[in-house]
Protein backbone atom coordinates (compact mmCIF):
# COMPACT_ATOMS: atom_id res chain seq x y z
CA UNK A 1 0.00 0.00 0.00
CA UNK A 2 1.48 3.36 -0.99
CA UNK A 3 2.03 5.96 1.68
CA UNK A 4 0.50 9.44 1.89
CA UNK A 5 -3.19 10.36 1.57
CA UNK A 6 -5.83 8.26 -0.23
CA UNK A 7 -5.52 9.21 -3.88
CA UNK A 8 -7.93 10.27 -6.57
CA UNK A 9 -7.56 8.24 -9.75
CA UNK A 10 -9.75 10.42 -12.02
CA UNK A 11 -7.81 13.65 -11.80
CA UNK A 12 -6.21 16.37 -13.83
CA UNK A 13 -2.79 17.03 -12.33
CA UNK A 14 -3.53 16.87 -8.61
CA UNK A 15 -7.09 18.14 -9.03
CA UNK A 16 -9.73 15.42 -8.60
CA UNK A 17 -12.34 15.72 -11.38
CA UNK A 18 -15.18 14.65 -9.07
CA UNK A 19 -14.63 17.55 -6.69
CA UNK A 20 -14.46 20.03 -9.56
CA UNK A 21 -17.77 18.82 -11.02
CA UNK A 22 -20.01 18.35 -7.96
CA UNK A 23 -20.83 22.02 -7.32
CA UNK A 24 -22.81 22.14 -10.57
CA UNK A 25 -25.39 19.41 -9.80
CA UNK A 26 -25.58 20.51 -6.15
CA UNK A 27 -26.49 24.05 -7.15
CA UNK A 28 -28.86 22.80 -9.89
CA UNK A 29 -30.75 20.44 -7.55
CA UNK A 30 -31.02 23.02 -4.77
CA UNK A 31 -32.22 25.50 -7.41
CA UNK A 32 -34.80 22.94 -8.59
CA UNK A 33 -36.25 22.79 -5.08
CA UNK A 34 -36.41 26.59 -4.86
CA UNK A 35 -38.10 27.03 -8.24
CA UNK A 36 -40.48 24.14 -7.39
CA UNK A 37 -41.50 25.99 -4.24
CA UNK A 38 -41.96 29.17 -6.30
CA UNK A 39 -44.15 27.26 -8.78
CA UNK A 40 -46.23 25.63 -6.05
CA UNK A 41 -46.86 29.10 -4.61
CA UNK A 42 -47.65 30.89 -7.89
CA UNK A 43 -48.64 28.28 -10.54
CA UNK A 44 -46.59 30.42 -12.92
CA UNK A 45 -45.18 28.05 -15.55
CA UNK A 46 -41.85 29.88 -15.81
CA UNK A 47 -40.84 28.36 -12.45
CA UNK A 48 -41.73 24.83 -13.52
CA UNK A 49 -39.79 25.35 -16.76
CA UNK A 50 -36.81 26.64 -14.78
CA UNK A 51 -36.98 23.55 -12.56
CA UNK A 52 -36.84 21.11 -15.43
CA UNK A 53 -33.90 22.86 -17.11
CA UNK A 54 -32.01 22.92 -13.78
CA UNK A 55 -32.81 19.24 -13.28
CA UNK A 56 -31.68 18.31 -16.79
CA UNK A 57 -28.32 20.12 -16.62
CA UNK A 58 -27.84 18.91 -13.05
CA UNK A 59 -28.36 15.31 -14.15
CA UNK A 60 -25.99 15.60 -17.13
CA UNK A 61 -23.13 16.89 -14.95
CA UNK A 62 -24.08 14.56 -12.06
CA UNK A 63 -23.60 11.57 -14.37
CA UNK A 64 -20.03 12.74 -15.10
CA UNK A 65 -19.43 13.44 -11.39
CA UNK A 66 -20.69 9.98 -10.42
CA UNK A 67 -18.44 8.34 -13.02
CA UNK A 68 -15.39 10.26 -11.75
CA UNK A 69 -16.33 9.52 -8.14
CA UNK A 70 -16.80 5.81 -8.80
CA UNK A 71 -13.41 5.62 -10.52
CA UNK A 72 -11.83 7.13 -7.41
CA UNK A 73 -13.87 4.86 -5.14
CA UNK A 74 -13.08 1.63 -6.99
CA UNK A 75 -9.37 2.29 -7.52
CA UNK A 76 -8.35 3.25 -4.00
CA UNK A 77 -8.93 0.69 -1.22
CA UNK A 78 -8.22 3.33 1.40
CA UNK A 79 -11.26 5.26 0.18
CA UNK A 80 -13.41 2.12 0.26
CA UNK A 81 -12.30 1.55 3.88
CA UNK A 82 -14.08 4.75 4.95
CA UNK A 83 -17.70 4.49 6.05
CA UNK A 84 -18.12 8.15 5.07
CA UNK A 85 -17.17 7.19 1.50
CA UNK A 86 -19.86 4.51 1.39
CA UNK A 87 -22.54 6.87 2.66
CA UNK A 88 -21.35 9.53 0.20
CA UNK A 89 -21.28 7.13 -2.77
CA UNK A 90 -24.56 5.32 -2.20
CA UNK A 91 -26.35 8.55 -1.27
CA UNK A 92 -25.21 10.37 -4.36
CA UNK A 93 -26.12 7.52 -6.70
CA UNK A 94 -29.55 7.66 -5.07
CA UNK A 95 -29.61 11.44 -5.72
CA UNK A 96 -28.94 10.75 -9.40
CA UNK A 97 -31.59 8.04 -9.68
CA UNK A 98 -34.23 10.12 -7.89
CA UNK A 99 -33.37 13.17 -10.00
CA UNK A 100 -33.80 11.20 -13.22
CA UNK A 101 -37.23 10.05 -12.01
CA UNK A 102 -37.90 13.65 -11.01
CA UNK A 103 -37.01 14.88 -14.50
CA UNK A 104 -39.67 12.57 -15.98
CA UNK A 105 -42.21 13.80 -13.42
CA UNK A 106 -41.24 17.38 -14.31
CA UNK A 107 -41.81 16.56 -18.00
CA UNK A 108 -45.53 16.13 -17.39
CA UNK A 109 -47.68 19.07 -18.40
CA UNK A 110 -48.65 21.88 -16.01
CA UNK A 111 -49.44 21.56 -12.30
CA UNK A 112 -48.83 17.85 -11.65
CA UNK A 113 -45.37 18.16 -13.19
CA UNK A 114 -44.41 19.71 -9.84
CA UNK A 115 -47.12 19.30 -7.23
CA UNK A 116 -46.95 17.09 -5.27
CA UNK A 117 -44.57 14.37 -6.54
CA UNK A 118 -41.95 16.60 -8.17
CA UNK A 119 -41.73 18.92 -5.18
CA UNK A 120 -41.40 15.97 -2.76
CA UNK A 121 -38.64 14.37 -4.84
CA UNK A 122 -36.78 17.69 -5.11
CA UNK A 123 -36.92 18.07 -1.31
CA UNK A 124 -35.75 14.47 -0.70
CA UNK A 125 -32.84 15.02 -3.08
CA UNK A 126 -31.71 18.16 -1.21
CA UNK A 127 -32.05 16.33 2.13
CA UNK A 128 -29.84 13.49 0.84
CA UNK A 129 -27.36 16.05 -0.53
CA UNK A 130 -26.96 17.47 2.98
CA UNK A 131 -25.98 14.00 4.26
CA UNK A 132 -23.72 13.11 1.34
CA UNK A 133 -22.16 16.57 1.36
CA UNK A 134 -21.37 16.29 5.07
CA UNK A 135 -19.76 12.88 4.49
CA UNK A 136 -17.85 14.18 1.50
CA UNK A 137 -16.36 16.93 3.63
CA UNK A 138 -15.51 14.28 6.25
CA UNK A 139 -13.59 12.39 3.56
CA UNK A 140 -11.56 15.45 2.60
CA UNK A 141 -11.11 17.43 5.79
CA UNK A 142 -10.75 14.47 8.18
CA UNK A 143 -9.29 11.70 6.04
CA UNK A 144 -7.51 13.91 3.48
CA UNK A 145 -8.92 11.95 0.55
CA UNK A 146 -7.36 13.25 -2.69
CA UNK A 147 -5.39 15.88 -0.86
CA UNK A 148 -1.92 15.89 -2.34
CA UNK A 149 0.91 15.34 0.14
CA UNK A 150 4.66 15.60 -0.12
CA UNK A 151 4.97 11.89 -0.84
CA UNK A 152 2.77 12.34 -3.92
CA UNK A 153 4.90 15.17 -5.14
CA UNK B 1 -27.84 2.32 2.71
CA UNK B 2 -27.33 -0.16 -0.10
CA UNK B 3 -30.73 -1.68 0.55
CA UNK B 4 -32.32 1.76 0.28
CA UNK B 5 -30.77 2.06 -3.15
CA UNK B 6 -32.12 -1.32 -4.26
CA UNK B 7 -35.59 -0.44 -3.00
CA UNK B 8 -35.49 2.88 -4.87
CA UNK B 9 -34.48 1.18 -8.10
CA UNK B 10 -37.20 -1.44 -7.72
CA UNK B 11 -39.72 1.32 -7.07
CA UNK B 12 -38.56 3.16 -10.19
CA UNK B 13 -39.02 0.03 -12.29
CA UNK B 14 -42.45 -0.56 -10.77
CA UNK B 15 -43.61 3.02 -11.49
CA UNK B 16 -42.44 2.78 -15.09
CA UNK B 17 -43.83 -0.66 -15.76
CA UNK B 18 -47.41 -0.48 -14.58
CA UNK B 19 -50.18 0.95 -16.72
CA UNK B 20 -53.94 0.95 -16.60
CA UNK B 21 -56.10 -1.84 -18.04
CA UNK B 22 -56.71 -1.12 -21.73
CA UNK B 23 -60.26 -0.09 -22.62
CA UNK B 24 -61.96 -1.38 -25.75
CA UNK B 25 -62.37 1.76 -27.93
CA UNK B 26 -65.96 0.66 -28.71
CA UNK B 27 -66.86 1.47 -25.08
CA UNK B 28 -65.78 5.04 -25.79
CA UNK B 29 -67.88 5.61 -28.91
CA UNK B 30 -71.24 7.31 -28.62
CA UNK B 31 -72.91 9.80 -26.29
CA UNK B 32 -71.90 8.13 -23.00
CA UNK B 33 -68.25 7.01 -23.21
CA UNK B 34 -66.70 4.94 -20.45
CA UNK B 35 -64.11 7.15 -18.71
CA UNK B 36 -61.38 5.32 -16.76
CA UNK B 37 -59.43 6.92 -13.91
CA UNK B 38 -56.67 9.39 -14.75
CA UNK B 39 -53.28 7.74 -15.13
CA UNK B 40 -50.16 9.89 -15.21
CA UNK B 41 -47.09 8.12 -16.46
CA UNK B 42 -43.44 8.41 -15.57
CA UNK B 43 -42.70 7.53 -19.20
CA UNK B 44 -45.85 8.14 -21.26
CA UNK B 45 -46.30 5.56 -24.03
CA UNK B 46 -45.27 6.73 -27.51
CA UNK B 47 -46.03 4.38 -30.34
CA UNK B 48 -45.09 5.74 -33.73
CA UNK B 49 -45.58 3.96 -37.02
CA UNK B 50 -42.80 3.94 -39.61
CA UNK B 51 -43.73 5.79 -42.80
CA UNK B 52 -44.05 3.53 -45.83
CA UNK B 53 -45.07 4.71 -49.33
CA UNK B 54 -48.39 3.45 -50.75
CA UNK B 55 -46.65 2.04 -53.83
CA UNK B 56 -49.38 0.23 -55.75
CA UNK B 57 -51.50 -0.37 -52.67
CA UNK B 58 -54.64 1.56 -51.78
CA UNK B 59 -56.79 2.11 -48.72
CA UNK B 60 -59.41 -0.53 -48.00
CA UNK B 61 -63.16 0.06 -48.31
CA UNK B 62 -66.16 -2.20 -47.56
CA UNK B 63 -67.85 -4.23 -50.28
CA UNK B 64 -69.93 -2.06 -52.60
CA UNK B 65 -67.52 0.87 -52.42
CA UNK B 66 -64.58 1.72 -54.66
CA UNK B 67 -61.46 3.71 -53.79
CA UNK B 68 -59.36 5.58 -56.38
CA UNK B 69 -56.22 7.64 -56.27
CA UNK B 70 -57.55 11.09 -57.19
CA UNK B 71 -54.26 13.01 -56.85
CA UNK B 72 -50.74 11.94 -55.95
CA UNK B 73 -47.24 13.38 -55.43
CA UNK B 74 -48.72 16.19 -53.36
CA UNK B 75 -46.94 18.03 -50.59
CA UNK B 76 -48.59 17.61 -47.18
CA UNK B 77 -52.21 17.89 -48.43
CA UNK B 78 -54.34 18.69 -45.40
CA UNK B 79 -57.70 19.94 -46.68
CA UNK B 80 -59.89 19.48 -49.72
CA UNK B 81 -62.67 21.85 -50.78
CA UNK B 82 -65.06 21.50 -53.69
CA UNK B 83 -66.12 24.62 -55.63
CA UNK B 84 -69.66 24.86 -57.07
CA UNK B 85 -68.46 24.00 -60.61
CA UNK B 86 -66.87 20.80 -59.30
CA UNK B 87 -63.26 21.98 -59.22
CA UNK B 88 -61.40 20.52 -56.25
CA UNK B 89 -59.05 22.65 -54.17
CA UNK B 90 -56.25 20.88 -52.30
CA UNK B 91 -54.54 22.86 -49.54
CA UNK B 92 -50.82 22.19 -49.02
CA UNK B 93 -49.74 23.98 -45.83
CA UNK B 94 -46.27 24.09 -44.40
CA UNK B 95 -46.90 23.94 -40.65
CA UNK B 96 -45.40 26.86 -38.72
CA UNK B 97 -41.81 26.41 -37.59
CA UNK B 98 -41.62 25.15 -34.03
CA UNK B 99 -40.31 27.80 -31.60
CA UNK B 100 -37.11 27.09 -29.62
CA UNK B 101 -37.87 24.44 -26.97
CA UNK B 102 -39.35 25.90 -23.78
CA UNK B 103 -38.51 22.62 -22.01
CA UNK B 104 -36.17 19.65 -22.70
CA UNK B 105 -39.28 17.54 -23.42
CA UNK B 106 -39.92 19.53 -26.58
CA UNK B 107 -36.83 18.04 -28.24
CA UNK B 108 -38.64 14.70 -28.01
CA UNK B 109 -41.98 16.16 -29.11
CA UNK B 110 -40.42 17.85 -32.16
CA UNK B 111 -38.71 14.62 -33.16
CA UNK B 112 -42.04 12.81 -32.79
CA UNK B 113 -43.76 15.40 -35.02
CA UNK B 114 -41.18 14.81 -37.73
CA UNK B 115 -41.59 11.04 -37.48
CA UNK B 116 -45.35 11.13 -37.83
CA UNK B 117 -45.98 13.89 -40.32
CA UNK B 118 -45.28 14.43 -43.96
CA UNK B 119 -41.57 14.85 -44.55
CA UNK B 120 -42.22 16.68 -47.79
CA UNK B 121 -41.54 20.39 -47.53
CA UNK B 122 -44.87 21.98 -48.33
CA UNK B 123 -45.20 25.21 -50.25
CA UNK B 124 -48.11 26.94 -48.42
CA UNK B 125 -50.26 26.88 -51.53
CA UNK B 126 -53.57 25.66 -52.92
CA UNK B 127 -53.84 23.49 -56.04
CA UNK B 128 -56.89 23.14 -58.28
CA UNK B 129 -57.93 19.80 -59.84
CA UNK B 130 -60.63 19.57 -62.52
CA UNK B 131 -62.43 16.28 -63.08
CA UNK B 132 -65.32 17.43 -65.27
CA UNK B 133 -66.54 13.96 -66.29
CA UNK B 134 -66.44 12.67 -62.73
CA UNK B 135 -64.40 9.55 -63.50
CA UNK B 136 -62.04 10.28 -60.61
CA UNK B 137 -59.16 11.08 -62.95
CA UNK B 138 -58.64 14.86 -63.11
CA UNK B 139 -58.19 16.17 -66.64
CA UNK B 140 -55.78 18.78 -65.38
CA UNK B 141 -54.47 20.45 -62.30
CA UNK B 142 -52.82 23.78 -61.70
CA UNK B 143 -51.50 26.09 -59.02
CA UNK B 144 -54.56 28.02 -57.80
CA UNK B 145 -53.29 30.29 -55.02
CA UNK B 146 -49.93 30.76 -53.30
CA UNK B 147 -48.07 33.10 -50.94
CA UNK B 148 -50.18 31.80 -48.06
CA UNK B 149 -49.12 31.15 -44.47
CA UNK B 150 -49.94 27.68 -43.10
CA UNK B 151 -53.42 27.70 -44.74
CA UNK B 152 -56.04 25.11 -43.73
CA UNK B 153 -59.67 26.19 -44.00
CA UNK B 154 -61.28 27.34 -47.26
CA UNK B 155 -64.85 28.45 -47.90
CA UNK B 156 -66.59 30.16 -50.81
CA UNK B 157 -69.52 32.53 -50.25
CA UNK B 158 -70.90 33.92 -53.52
CA UNK B 159 -67.87 35.37 -55.31
CA UNK B 160 -65.77 35.66 -52.16
CA UNK B 161 -63.27 32.94 -51.46
CA UNK B 162 -62.02 32.89 -47.87
CA UNK B 163 -58.78 31.20 -46.86
CA UNK B 164 -57.86 30.72 -43.20
CA UNK B 165 -54.12 31.09 -42.84
CA UNK B 166 -52.88 30.18 -39.39
CA UNK B 167 -52.70 33.88 -38.46
CA UNK B 168 -55.54 35.53 -40.40
CA UNK B 169 -58.52 35.04 -42.69
CA UNK B 170 -58.12 36.51 -46.18
CA UNK B 171 -60.76 37.18 -48.83
CA UNK B 172 -60.04 36.70 -52.53
CA UNK B 173 -62.34 37.47 -55.47
CA UNK B 174 -63.37 34.31 -57.36
CA UNK B 175 -65.47 33.77 -60.49
CA UNK B 176 -66.84 30.37 -61.44
CA UNK B 177 -64.36 28.46 -63.57
CA UNK B 178 -61.39 30.56 -62.56
CA UNK B 179 -58.26 28.44 -62.19
CA UNK B 180 -55.75 30.91 -60.80
CA UNK B 181 -55.91 33.75 -58.30
CA UNK B 182 -53.04 36.21 -58.44
CA UNK B 183 -54.52 39.30 -56.79
CA UNK B 184 -53.51 39.79 -53.17
CA UNK B 185 -56.15 38.89 -50.60
CA UNK B 186 -57.87 41.35 -48.31
CA UNK B 187 -57.56 40.57 -44.62
CA UNK B 188 -60.92 39.98 -42.94
CA UNK B 189 -59.55 39.44 -39.42
CA UNK B 190 -56.50 38.22 -37.53
CA UNK B 191 -56.49 34.84 -35.81
CA UNK B 192 -54.42 33.85 -32.75
CA UNK B 193 -51.14 32.38 -33.98
CA UNK B 194 -47.59 33.27 -33.02
CA UNK B 195 -45.60 32.85 -30.88
CA UNK B 196 -45.81 29.09 -30.24
CA UNK B 197 -48.91 28.34 -32.41
CA UNK B 198 -49.18 24.81 -31.02
CA UNK B 199 -52.46 23.81 -32.71
CA UNK B 200 -52.18 25.82 -35.89
CA UNK B 201 -54.86 24.45 -38.24
CA UNK B 202 -57.70 26.94 -38.64
CA UNK B 203 -60.83 25.28 -40.00
CA UNK B 204 -63.35 27.49 -41.72
CA UNK B 205 -66.98 27.35 -42.75
CA UNK B 206 -69.80 29.79 -43.48
CA UNK B 207 -73.32 29.99 -42.08
CA UNK B 208 -75.99 28.73 -44.50
CA UNK B 209 -77.19 32.32 -45.10
CA UNK B 210 -73.61 33.40 -45.81
CA UNK B 211 -73.52 36.30 -43.35
CA UNK B 212 -71.15 34.72 -40.83
CA UNK B 213 -67.94 32.74 -40.97
CA UNK B 214 -66.90 30.23 -38.31
CA UNK B 215 -63.26 29.44 -37.58
CA UNK B 216 -61.80 26.74 -35.34
CA UNK B 217 -58.94 28.02 -33.18
CA UNK B 218 -57.05 25.27 -31.34
CA UNK B 219 -55.33 25.61 -27.98
CA UNK B 220 -51.72 26.73 -27.67
CA UNK B 221 -50.71 23.74 -25.51
CA UNK B 222 -51.73 20.27 -24.44
CA UNK B 223 -53.04 21.43 -21.08
CA UNK B 224 -51.90 25.04 -20.34
CA UNK B 225 -48.22 24.12 -19.95
CA UNK B 226 -47.35 27.23 -21.97
CA UNK B 227 -49.21 29.40 -19.47
CA UNK B 228 -52.81 30.59 -19.47
CA UNK B 229 -51.92 33.89 -21.14
CA UNK B 230 -50.91 31.95 -24.27
CA UNK B 231 -54.51 30.71 -24.58
CA UNK B 232 -56.26 34.04 -25.15
CA UNK B 233 -58.89 33.60 -27.85
CA UNK B 234 -57.96 29.94 -28.32
CA UNK B 235 -59.62 26.56 -27.78
CA UNK B 236 -62.76 28.02 -29.27
CA UNK B 237 -64.90 28.45 -32.33
CA UNK B 238 -64.98 32.05 -33.54
CA UNK B 239 -67.96 33.66 -35.22
CA UNK B 240 -66.85 36.33 -37.67
CA UNK B 241 -69.12 38.84 -39.34
CA UNK B 242 -68.45 38.53 -43.05
CA UNK B 243 -69.17 42.17 -43.81
CA UNK B 244 -67.09 43.79 -41.07
CA UNK B 245 -64.66 41.16 -39.76
CA UNK B 246 -66.02 41.74 -36.23
CA UNK B 247 -65.65 38.53 -34.28
CA UNK B 248 -66.26 36.88 -30.93
CA UNK B 249 -65.87 33.47 -29.37
CA UNK B 250 -69.04 31.58 -30.35
CA UNK B 251 -68.25 28.58 -28.13
CA UNK B 252 -65.25 27.88 -25.89
CA UNK B 253 -63.47 25.03 -24.08
CA UNK B 254 -62.97 23.12 -27.38
CA UNK B 255 -59.30 22.09 -27.20
CA UNK B 256 -58.59 21.66 -30.92
CA UNK B 257 -61.73 22.07 -33.02
CA UNK B 258 -61.55 21.11 -36.70
CA UNK B 259 -63.83 20.15 -39.57
CA UNK B 260 -66.47 22.83 -38.94
CA UNK B 261 -69.63 21.92 -40.92
CA UNK B 262 -73.29 22.81 -40.87
CA UNK B 263 -75.60 19.80 -40.73
CA UNK B 264 -77.66 20.37 -43.90
CA UNK B 265 -81.12 19.44 -42.57
CA UNK B 266 -81.05 21.33 -39.29
CA UNK B 267 -78.47 24.05 -40.14
CA UNK B 268 -76.70 23.33 -36.85
CA UNK B 269 -72.91 23.79 -36.66
CA UNK B 270 -70.91 20.62 -35.88
CA UNK B 271 -67.23 20.11 -35.19
CA UNK B 272 -64.74 17.35 -34.36
CA UNK B 273 -62.41 18.03 -31.43
CA UNK B 274 -59.02 16.64 -30.39
CA UNK B 275 -59.00 16.24 -26.63
CA UNK B 276 -56.09 16.36 -24.16
CA UNK B 277 -53.14 13.95 -23.85
CA UNK B 278 -50.97 12.36 -21.17
CA UNK B 279 -53.57 11.23 -18.65
CA UNK B 280 -53.86 7.72 -20.04
CA UNK B 281 -54.26 5.79 -23.30
CA UNK B 282 -58.06 5.92 -22.87
CA UNK B 283 -58.45 9.53 -21.75
CA UNK B 284 -59.80 11.76 -22.99
CA UNK B 285 -62.07 10.57 -25.84
CA UNK B 286 -61.97 12.85 -28.87
CA UNK B 287 -65.43 13.82 -29.99
CA UNK B 288 -67.97 15.03 -32.52
CA UNK B 289 -70.33 17.67 -31.22
CA UNK B 290 -72.86 20.26 -32.24
CA UNK B 291 -71.63 23.69 -31.26
CA UNK B 292 -74.04 25.52 -28.99
CA UNK B 293 -73.81 29.30 -28.99
CA UNK B 294 -72.08 30.56 -25.84
CA UNK B 295 -71.43 27.05 -24.52
CA UNK B 296 -68.27 26.03 -22.63
CA UNK B 297 -67.02 22.50 -23.32
CA UNK B 298 -64.49 22.21 -20.50
CA UNK B 299 -60.95 22.73 -21.78
CA UNK B 300 -58.70 23.20 -19.94
CA UNK B 301 -60.41 22.93 -16.57
CA UNK B 302 -62.49 19.82 -17.13
CA UNK B 303 -63.30 17.13 -19.71
CA UNK B 304 -66.51 15.45 -20.82
CA UNK B 305 -68.57 17.81 -18.73
CA UNK B 306 -67.43 18.20 -15.16
CA UNK B 307 -64.46 15.78 -14.90
CA UNK B 308 -61.82 18.07 -13.41
CA UNK B 309 -58.29 17.95 -14.83
CA UNK B 310 -55.87 18.21 -11.86
CA UNK B 311 -53.13 19.66 -14.07
CA UNK B 312 -54.74 23.07 -14.43
CA UNK B 313 -54.13 25.76 -11.82
CA UNK B 314 -55.64 28.05 -10.69
CA UNK B 315 -58.85 26.02 -10.56
CA UNK B 316 -62.04 27.52 -11.92
CA UNK B 317 -64.99 25.73 -10.29
CA UNK B 318 -67.28 28.42 -11.70
CA UNK B 319 -66.33 27.44 -15.26
CA UNK B 320 -66.36 23.69 -14.51
CA UNK B 321 -69.94 24.08 -13.27
CA UNK B 322 -70.85 25.59 -16.67
CA UNK B 323 -69.11 22.91 -18.76
CA UNK B 324 -71.41 20.79 -20.91
CA UNK B 325 -70.55 17.32 -22.24
CA UNK B 326 -70.15 17.00 -26.01
CA UNK B 327 -72.60 14.98 -28.11
CA UNK B 328 -70.71 11.95 -29.37
CA UNK B 329 -67.37 10.39 -28.35
CA UNK B 330 -65.10 8.90 -31.03
CA UNK B 331 -62.74 7.08 -28.56
CA UNK B 332 -59.38 8.28 -27.30
CA UNK B 333 -56.54 9.82 -29.31
CA UNK B 334 -58.03 9.07 -32.77
CA UNK B 335 -57.25 12.72 -33.66
CA UNK B 336 -60.27 13.63 -35.80
CA UNK B 337 -59.41 16.45 -38.21
CA UNK B 338 -61.94 16.09 -41.02
CA UNK B 339 -65.75 16.14 -40.98
CA UNK B 340 -68.28 16.13 -43.80
CA UNK B 341 -72.01 15.38 -43.91
CA UNK B 342 -73.10 13.17 -46.79
CA UNK B 343 -75.89 14.90 -48.63
CA UNK B 344 -75.32 13.39 -52.10
CA UNK B 345 -76.54 10.14 -53.67
CA UNK B 346 -73.57 8.36 -55.25
CA UNK B 347 -72.75 6.26 -52.18
CA UNK B 348 -75.20 3.52 -51.10
CA UNK B 349 -78.27 4.67 -49.13
CA UNK B 350 -76.62 3.35 -45.96
CA UNK B 351 -74.34 6.40 -46.01
CA UNK B 352 -76.96 9.05 -46.70
CA UNK B 353 -77.48 11.79 -44.15
CA UNK B 354 -74.69 10.90 -41.73
CA UNK B 355 -71.18 12.21 -41.13
CA UNK B 356 -67.82 10.99 -42.35
CA UNK B 357 -64.91 11.71 -40.03
CA UNK B 358 -61.19 11.66 -40.94
CA UNK B 359 -59.16 10.29 -38.02
CA UNK B 360 -55.48 11.25 -38.30
CA UNK B 361 -54.50 8.58 -35.77
CA UNK B 362 -52.84 8.20 -32.37
CA UNK B 363 -49.21 8.50 -31.30
CA UNK B 364 -49.47 8.36 -27.53
CA UNK B 365 -50.96 4.94 -26.84
CA UNK B 366 -49.48 1.47 -27.27
CA UNK B 367 -52.32 0.20 -29.46
CA UNK B 368 -52.94 2.46 -32.48
CA UNK B 369 -56.36 4.10 -32.66
CA UNK B 370 -57.80 6.06 -35.59
CA UNK B 371 -55.87 6.09 -38.91
CA UNK B 372 -59.18 5.68 -40.78
CA UNK B 373 -62.31 7.37 -42.02
CA UNK B 374 -65.41 6.43 -40.05
CA UNK B 375 -69.12 7.00 -40.67
CA UNK B 376 -71.52 8.12 -37.95
CA UNK B 377 -75.19 7.67 -38.93
CA UNK B 378 -77.53 10.59 -38.21
CA UNK B 379 -81.31 10.78 -37.74
CA UNK B 380 -83.23 14.01 -37.16
CA UNK B 381 -79.95 15.92 -37.09
CA UNK B 382 -78.40 13.82 -34.29
CA UNK B 383 -75.99 10.83 -34.28
CA UNK B 384 -78.18 7.75 -34.27
CA UNK B 385 -75.87 4.76 -34.00
CA UNK B 386 -72.42 3.26 -33.71
CA UNK B 387 -69.54 4.70 -35.74
CA UNK B 388 -68.34 2.25 -38.38
CA UNK B 389 -65.09 1.98 -40.31
CA UNK B 390 -65.35 3.05 -43.95
CA UNK B 391 -61.84 3.68 -45.23
CA UNK B 392 -59.04 1.74 -43.53
CA UNK B 393 -55.65 0.31 -44.53
CA UNK B 394 -53.73 3.48 -43.71
CA UNK B 395 -51.82 1.32 -41.24
CA UNK B 396 -50.11 -1.86 -42.34
CA UNK B 397 -48.94 -3.56 -39.16
CA UNK B 398 -46.42 -1.17 -37.65
CA UNK B 399 -46.06 0.72 -40.95
CA UNK B 400 -48.02 3.84 -41.77
CA UNK B 401 -48.87 4.41 -45.42
CA UNK B 402 -51.01 7.47 -44.87
CA UNK B 403 -53.03 9.52 -42.44
CA UNK B 404 -56.48 10.89 -43.30
CA UNK B 405 -57.09 14.57 -42.62
CA UNK B 406 -59.66 16.78 -44.38
CA UNK B 407 -62.72 15.43 -46.20
CA UNK B 408 -65.08 16.77 -48.86
CA UNK B 409 -67.86 15.53 -51.15
CA UNK B 410 -67.21 16.16 -54.83
CA UNK B 411 -69.84 17.27 -57.33
CA UNK B 412 -70.49 13.66 -58.41
CA UNK B 413 -71.04 12.46 -54.84
CA UNK B 414 -67.62 10.94 -54.26
CA UNK B 415 -65.94 11.23 -50.87
CA UNK B 416 -62.54 12.94 -51.10
CA UNK B 417 -59.89 12.28 -48.44
CA UNK B 418 -56.72 14.34 -48.00
CA UNK B 419 -53.85 12.04 -46.92
CA UNK B 420 -50.98 14.14 -45.57
CA UNK B 421 -48.46 11.33 -45.06
CA UNK B 422 -49.31 9.46 -48.28
CA UNK B 423 -49.22 12.86 -50.06
CA UNK B 424 -52.36 11.89 -51.93
CA UNK B 425 -56.07 12.57 -52.25
CA UNK B 426 -58.27 9.45 -52.30
CA UNK B 427 -61.77 9.27 -53.75
CA UNK B 428 -64.42 6.84 -52.57
CA UNK B 429 -67.46 6.12 -54.74
CA UNK B 430 -70.06 3.44 -55.23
Amino acid sequence: MPGGNPRSTARIGYHPIHVMLVPIPIVCFVGTLLSDIAYAETANMQWANMSVWLLTFGILIAILAVIAGLIDFLNEPRIRDLSAAWIHAVGNVLVLVLSIINAFIHSRDAYTSVVPTGLILSAIVVAILLVTGWNGWTMVYKHHVAVSSEIDQ
Amino acid sequence: MRSVFVVALAAAVAITGCGPEPVNPKRQIGPHPYLPKIHQYLLPPMHLAEKEPWGNTKPTVPKGLKVQLFAKDLKNPRSVYVLPNGDVLVVEPEGPTAPPPARPKEFVMNWMEQKTHSSTKAPDQILLFRDANGDGVPEFHTLFLDHLRAPFGVVLVGNDLYVANTDAIYRFPYRTGQTRITVPGVKLCDLPAFPIDHHWTKSLTASPDGTKLYAGVGSNSNITENGLSAETGRASVWEIDRATGAHHEYATGLRNPNGLQFEPHTNVLWVVVNERDEIGPDLVPDYLTSVKKGAFYGWPYSYWGQHVDPRVKPERPDLVAKAIPPDYALSSHVAPLGLVFYNATNLPAHYHGGAFIGEHGSWDRDVFNGYKVVYVPFAHGRPSGMAEDVVTGFLDGDKMRGRPVGLAIDSHGGLLIADDVGNAVWRVTR
